[in-house]
């Protein structure tokens, strides 16, 4: 798809249902910088399919987690990108995403989307089985990512197709109608 | 999709109407002068602001500014 359409996607990404833990999004702030460059910052709020027992137990507020993303679209050079950092209680494990979406150099009805996630533990960055595991959790997501743009990508043209179809809708019933009046 | 705090919903989904549409037609064409929703931002803001502390969400590092650039905030 062409930059412009990822882009509007991105912005729109949530809900999908290839993210259901994520309950809700928020912005921050959210200028235009004085280069033109837009500027988001948003917080997302997910909640992680704990059991409603242990939930009742703790609290929902436990039971959410916290991720604060800026973002940064460049209209002119036409790039987005994204970085993103979980907010934690006990800074226990940190993930940093960063994603940058630009359109595809030889072919501009596509785009070309570039991730990469930092894993730290207490500061220090992993380097173990853990690390190869959440690694492959977040490739995989990558890939979750993707199909979930695709989603709201459909989406979005579906609506634009049923405001069409009603509007030719009423097109032509205010035109038959008119008929009648004329007779 | 719903806002951190419940009750900052509706006026969150009217913010992102505005802003979706002055995205996708204004902003990505490179017309990104004037802001038709620095109103309903606002309001939206205010709201938001008060449940991130009423949850205690430690967000660091968070200056809340007006929508657009050249906008002074008002201390209320």
């Amino acid at each position: 798809h062409p930059w412009e359409t990822v882009t509007t996607a991105a912005m729109q990404k949530y809900p999908n249902p290839m993210n259901p833990s994520v309950v809700g999004v928020d912005v921050l702030d959210r200028h235009v910088d004085p280069s033109g460059k837009l500027h988001s910052h948003r917080l997302l709020s997910t909640e992680w399919g704990i059991p409603s027992i242990v939930k009742s137990l703790i609290g929902t507020c436990r039971t959410r987690t916290y991720v604060q993303e800026h973002s940064v679209v460049d209209p002119v050079k036409k790039t987005m990108e994204l970085k993103s950092s979980n907010i934690s209680f006990t800074n226990l494990v940190s993930v940093d995403e960063r994603l940058v979406y630009k359109p595809h150099p030889h072919e501009p009805d596509k785009t070309i989307l570039t991730q990469e996630a930092i894993i730290s533990v207490k500061g220090v960055s992993l380097s173990s089985y853990l690390e190869g595991l959440m690694a492959n959790t977040i490739s995989s997501n990558a890939n979750k990512g993707r199909e979930a743009l695709e989603w709201v990508i459909n989406r979005l043209n579906a609506e634009i197709e049923e405001f069409a179809a009603s509007a030719r809708g009423t097109m032509r019933n205010s035109m038959a109608a008119a008929a009648f009046v004329e007779k | 999709m719903n806002s951190v705090g419940e009750a900052c919903t509706e006026l969150k989904r009217e913010y992102d109407q505005c802003f979706n549409r002055w995205f996708a037609e204004k902003f990505l064409k490179g017309e990104s002068a004037g802001d038709p929703c620095g109103q309903l931002f606002k309001r939206y803001q205010l709201c938001v602001q008060k449940a991130i502390k009423e949850k205690d969400i430690p967000i660091e590092g968070l200056e809340f500014m007006g929508p657009s650039k050249g906008k002074t905030e008002d201390s209320s």
